[in-house]
C-alpha cells in the first residue's frame, strides 16, 4: 500500500520550533560545510576550532565580530521590514553605498570646527536620507506607476557602486583624496565627525544598530501606526477596507527601509572606515542581511544575535586563509544556511506526517494537500 | 458512453456501512448510500453534516475507515482522484482546480492521459467547442481561464470531467457561486446529463433546488444518513425537518413600527468599474432609519460598485451620497467610517478580514485608531483582548485562539466575527453584501437575527443580495438592480420571487411601483 506524507498548514507554531528551525538550518549548515571541508581534503574540526577562534576567542576576536555585524544589524532590518510588508527590496547593497557616499559627503564638506555631537549626528543622519533617497528610486515608481521593485533595486545597486567607484576612483570629485598619490582612495571626513571607539575598534555605532533594530521591533509591535503596516502586510484589501492608507504605507515602509540600510553605510563611514573606502563597502553588506532576515524570520529582535552570527562567519573567513583554507568557504556557510532556513520556514508553517490511524486531514473542505 | 455493460440493476455506486473518522472524531458513521444509474441523486445536510466526506470517499480523495465501496456492483478501493476518475467517477469541487493562465481547451486537456504529446490548439479547441455545444454549455475554449466569470469557469470544471468520460459526476455544492439564471441553466445540463445514463451526485442545501433538479435525495445529520426518499414524495418541510433535526423556523419578523428619517440618501450615482465602464449608472437609492432596504439582482449589475462606491473604496463619477443630510460623496475610507457606515463586504477573507491576523486583531480592524484600543500613538494589548474576548463571547464565535490566524475559522464564524465588528461600532448604516452566503442553517439564522436587530435599533441597512429567500426574509422594502440602475421597487410584501426574477432579468414592469 502506498503510502504518501501529509502536508497541511499548522495554525499556531509552537515556539520552540520557531527557536529550533534556525538554529537547525545553522547546524545543518556546519554538517554540509564539514562534508565539504572533508571531502576537499581539510580537516574541518581544525578548521571550525579555528573559525570559533578567530571570531570568540579573543577580545580582538569579539571586537571585530560585533564591528562586523554592527552594518549586518542594519541591513538586516533594512530588509525584514521591507519583506514583512511584501516589499522586495533587495537593494540594501545600494542603499548602503549611497548613504555611505552622501554620509562621506557631508563629513567631508562640513567645517573641521564643528562640534563632534553636531558632526556625528550630521554624518550619520545623512546616510540614512541618502538611503530612503535610494530607495525612493524604486518606490516611488512601484508605488504610483506599478514597476517590480526587485528589478529597480537590483539595477539602482549596480549604479551606487558605479557610482562610488567613479566618485573616489575615476575622478578628481570632492570625495576621492588629493593627498593620495599611490592608488586613488577617499579623502577622510573631519575628525570630529568619527565615532569614538570605545574597545579597540569597536564603536558606538553598534548600538545605534541595536537601537534601530528594537525601534523597528517597538514600532511594529506597539503602536497604531505599527498596527496599521501588519495589516498593509497581510492583504491589502483588507487594509483599504480599514481604512489605511496603502500607497503611502508602502512607501513609507520602503524609504525606512532604504534609511536603515544608509544609517549602515554612514556608521561604516563615521565609523571604522573614516572614508568613502569603496573596497571596504563593496562586501555584499546588503545582500546578506536579507539572509540575516530571513534566518531571523523577520523579526527584528532576533536579527541581532543573528547578525553576529553572521559578522563572525565573515570575521573568521581572513583566519582559514592562514591554515590554507580558502576565505569563501564562509560565503558556502552563509548561502547553506540560508537554503536551509528558508527551507525550514516550510516546516514552520506545515507540518509533515504519515496518513496513519487517524487518517488524513480535519473536516469538510480540505485541500489534498498544501500547494 | 455508447457501450457501457449494463449488466443488471446493480447501482452505479453502493457505498455500505461506511465510517470514515478524523482524528477519532466522526465525520461519517454506518453510511449506506446507493447511486442509481441515470438518476439525480441530492445530498442535503447542514454544514459540517458529512456531506463534502461522502463525497471526498466516493472520488477517491478520503480512503473510509470502514465498510465497502461498490462501483456496478464491483468491490472498488480507490487510492486517489485520478484511480476514482479512470474508473469514471469525476467530482467538482467547490474551489475550482483550473489553471487561471491556461486557456479553457488546455485546461480540458491536462492531466488526460489519452491527449499524451498531442498538443494541436485547434483540435482540442474544436473538441472542446464541440463538447461544450452537446450539453447546451458554451464557453469560448481559446478564452483563458481568469478571463471568464465563476459560472462559465464551473462550466469549464464539468466539461472537464465530461471530457474524461466521467459517468458519475459529484458536484459539491454547485449553485453557491452562480446566479438563479446560471443555476438553472446547470440544472438542465444535469438532466441532459442523467438522461444519458449518467449519474449525478448534488450536493446543496437549499431545498428548493434539490426539489427542482433531483430524483432522489438523501438527508443527512452528524455523519449519518437521517432520510432517503424520491423527491417528488417528499415535503419540504419534512426534509428540512430531517436535516436540522427540528422544525425549521424562518425568522419572524416583527411588524416594521417605525421607520424613520432618511439616513443614507444615494442621488443619481454613478460609478465606474475596473474597465472604465458605467457598472453604477444614475442611480438613486433612500435608505430611512429603522428600515432594511433589499437590493435584489443578479450578480454583475454594479451590486459590488454600488457598495464600494458608497463606502469610498471605489471613486464614484457622478451624483452625490449624503448620510444624515451630510454630503459625504467622494469621501475616503476613513471618513466614511468614522460618520457611521459599517460595511459588510462579501469577500470576508481578504476584505472584511485580515486572515493572517487573529481574531482580536480582526476585531479591532476599524477602531483601532480610537480608545481603548489606541492611547495617542500607542496600542493598548489589553484593549485588544478585553475587547475581543467581550465580542467572542457575545456573538459566539468558536474557535478562536490568541495568535491563531483568523483564517483558520471556519466561514460561520468568520462571519460572525466580522458582524460583531461592524454592528458595535458606532454607526448609523450598515451596509450588507450576501452576509449568509455559504453558511450553514445555524449561522445564518444569526446573521439574520443580528440584521433585523439592527433595523429595531433603529439602524439603515442596505442589504445587497443575490440570495432570495434571504431578501424576502429580511427586507421591508426591495429594490431590484439591473445594469447598474433601480429597474424596480416594492413593498417586501408584494414581492413574489415571479416578478423579482421578471424584474432582475431586466424585464421592465409597465409602471412604476
Amino acid at each position: 500500500m502506498t503510502r504518501r506524507l501529509i502536508v497541511e498548514p499548522r495554525g499556531l507554531s509552537p515556539w520552540w520550533l520557531k527557536l529550533l528551525i534556525p538554529i537547525g538550518s545553522v547546524v545543518a549548515a556546519l554538517i554540509l560545510g564539514a562534508l565539504f571541508l572533508a571531502l576537499t581534503g581539510n580537516d574541518w574540526v581544525e578548521v571550525y576550532s579555528k573559525m570559533v577562534d578567530a571570531a570568540f576567542g579573543s577580545e580582538r576576536g569579539i571586537t571585530e565580530t560585533l564591528v562586523s555585524a554592527t552594518p549586518l544589524i542594519l541591513t538586516g532590518v533594512a530588509a525584514a521590514i521591507a519583506f514583512k510588508m511584501l516589499v522586495w527590496n533587495i537593494g540594501g547593497e545600494g542603499q548602503l553605498i549611497f548613504g555611505a557616499t552622501t554620509a562621506a559627503g557631508v563629513g567631508i564638506w562640513l567645517s573641521s570646527s564643528t562640534p563632534p555631537f553636531v558632526a556625528i549626528t550630521a554624518v550619520v543622519l545623512a546616510g540614512a536620507v541618502g538611503g530612503a533617497f535610494w530607495a525612493s528610486l524604486s518606490a516611488v515608481p512601484k508605488v504610483y506607476l506599478g514597476t517590480n521593485e526587485i528589478i529597480t533595486t537590483l539595477m539602482l545597486n549596480f549604479i551606487a557602486l558605479n557610482l562610488m567607484n567613479y566618485l573616489v576612483l575615476g575622478s578628481f570629485s570632492p570625495w576621492r583624496d588629493p593627498d593620495a598619490t599611490q592608488f586613488p582612495q577617499g579623502r577622510p571626513i573631519i575628525e570630529n565627525a568619527l565615532i569614538p571607539q570605545f574597545r579597540l575598534r569597536l564603536d558606538w555605532g553598534l548600538f545605534i544598530a541595536i537601537a534601530v533594530a528594537i525601534i523597528a521591533w517597538f514600532v511594529i509591535s506597539k503602536t497604531r501606526s505599527g498596527f496599521e503596516y501588519r495589516i498593509v502586510g497581510d492583504s491589502f484589501d483588507a487594509a483599504r477596507y480599514a481604512g489605511i492608507k496603502v500607497p503611502q504605507k508602502v512607501l513609507g515602509t520602503f524609504l525606512a527601509s532604504g534609511a536603515a540600510a544608509g544609517l549602515a553605510g554612514s556608521i561604516l563611514v563615521a565609523g571604522i572606515l573614516g572614508k568613502m573606502d569603496p573596497r571596504s563597502l563593496d562586501l555584499g553588506l546588503g545582500f546578506i542581511g536579507i539572509i540575516v532576515a530571513a534566518l531571523a524570520r523577520l523579526n527584528p529582535i532576533a536579527i541581532i544575535p543573528v547578525a553576529i552570527l553572521m559578522g563572525a562567519l565573515n570575521n573568521a573567513g581572513p583566519a582559514l586563509q592562514s591554515i590554507g583554507v580558502p576565505a569563501a568557504t564562509v560565503q558556502i556557510l552563509q548561502g547553506a544556511i540560508l537554503l536551509f532556513a528558508v527551507g525550514g520556514e516550510f516546516l514552520i508553517l506545515n507540518r509533515i506526517r504519515r496518513p496513519e490511524r487517524p487518517a488524513e486531514e480535519a473536516p469538510a473542505d480540505v485541500e489534498v494537500s498544501a500547494a | 458512453m455508447t457501450d457501457r455493460p449494463q449488466s443488471d440493476a446493480s447501482p452505479a455506486v453502493e457505498l455500505r456501512d461506511m465510517d470514515k473518522s478524523f482524528y477519532g472524531v466522526f465525520a461519517n458513521a454506518d453510511v449506506n448510500f446507493s447511486l442509481a444509474r441515470g438518476e439525480v441523486h441530492a445530498l442535503l445536510g447542514e454544514n459540517g453534516a458529512g456531506k463534502s466526506t461522502l463525497c471526498s470517499v466516493i472520488a477517491g480523495l478520503y480512503r473510509p475507515d470502514s465498510g465497502e465501496m461498490l462501483m456496478d456492483g464491483e468491490p472498488v478501493a480507490f487510492k486517489s482522484p485520478k484511480d476514482a476518475l479512470a474508473a469514471g467517477v469525476g467530482m467538482v469541487y467547490q474551489h475550482f482546480r483550473l489553471v487561471a493562465n491556461l486557456t479553457v481547451a488546455e485546461n480540458l486537456a491536462l492531466g488526460n492521459p489519452e491527449v499524451g504529446l498531442r498538443l494541436s490548439q485547434s483540435e482540442l479547441e474544436a473538441e472542446a467547442r464541440e463538447l461544450g455545444e452537446r450539453y447546451d454549455f458554451p464557453v469560448d475554449p481559446s478564452a483563458r481561464i481568469w478571463q471568464l466569470s465563476v459560472g462559465q469557469q464551473q462550466r469549464v470544471e464539468i466539461l472537464k470531467m465530461l471530457y474524461r468520460d466521467a459517468r458519475i459526476l459529484i458536484l459539491d455544492e454547485p449553485t453557491a457561486v452562480l446566479t438563479p439564471q446560471e443555476g438553472q441553466g446547470l440544472f438542465r445540463a444535469m438532466r441532459t446529463l442523467a438522461d444519458e445514463g449518467r449519474s449525478l451526485i448534488f450536493v446543496s442545501h437549499k431545498l428548493h433546488e434539490v426539489k427542482q433538479v433531483s430524483d432522489r435525495v438523501t438527508v443527512l445529520r452528524e455523519g449519518r444518513v437521517v432520510g432517503e426518499a424520491n423527491t417528488a414524495d417528499a415535503e419540504p418541510r419534512d426534509l428540512a425537518r430531517m436535516m436540522v433535526g427540528k422544525d425549521l423556523e424562518l425568522p419572524t419578523r416583527a411588524p416594521n413600527e417605525s421607520i424613520g428619517d432618511p439616513v443614507l440618501v444615494v442621488d443619481n450615482l454613478s460609478v465606474q468599474d475596473d474597465r472604465g465602464l458605467d457598472a453604477v449608472d444614475g442611480l438613486s437609492i433612500t435608505v430611512n432609519a429603522g428600515e432594511v432596504v433589499g437590493i435584489a439582482g443578479v450578480s454583475g449589475n454594479g451590486q459590488r460598485e454600488l457598495a464600494q462606491g458608497i463606502v469610498g473604496l471605489m471613486k464614484t463619477t457622478g451624483g452625490s451620497v449624503e448620510l444624515s443630510g451630510k454630503d459625504i460623496t467622494g469621501k475616503s475610507v476613513l471618513q466614511t467610517i468614522k460618520r457611521g457606515i459599517a460595511y459588510v463586504p462579501q469577500s470576508r477573507l481578504g476584505m472584511g478580514l485580515a486572515p493572517g491576523l487573529d481574531t482580536d486583531d480582526n476585531l479591532a480592524l476599524k477602531q483601532f485608531r480610537e480608545a481603548p484600543y489606541s492611547k495617542g500613538p500607542m496600542l493598548s494589548p489589553k484593549a485588544f483582548k478585553t475587547k475581543g474576548a467581550e465580542l467572542i463571547e457575545e456573538f459566539d464565535v468558536r474557535g478562536v485562539r490568541t495568535g491563531l490566524p483568523i483564517r483558520l475559522l471556519s466561514g460561520g464564524n468568520l462571519q460572525k466575527a466580522l458582524i460583531a465588528r461592524e454592528v458595535t461600532q458606532e454607526h448609523c448604516v450598515l451596509i450588507a453584501r450576501s452576509p449568509t452566503r455559504g453558511l450553514d442553517v445555524g449561522a445564518t439564522a444569526t446573521v439574520r437575527e443580528e440584521i433585523l436587530a439592527e433595523r429595531d435599533r433603529g439602524i439603515a441597512v442596505l442589504l445587497i443580495s443575490e440570495d432570495l429567500d434571504e431578501l424576502l426574509a429580511l427586507s421591508d422594502r426591495l429594490l431590484v438592480i439591473y445594469e447598474g440602475k433601480i429597474v424596480g421597487e416594492m413593498p417586501a410584501s408584494d414581492a413574489t420571487a415571479e416578478r423579482l426574477g421578471l424584474l432582475m432579468s431586466g424585464h421592465s414592469e409597465e409602471q412604476p411601483a
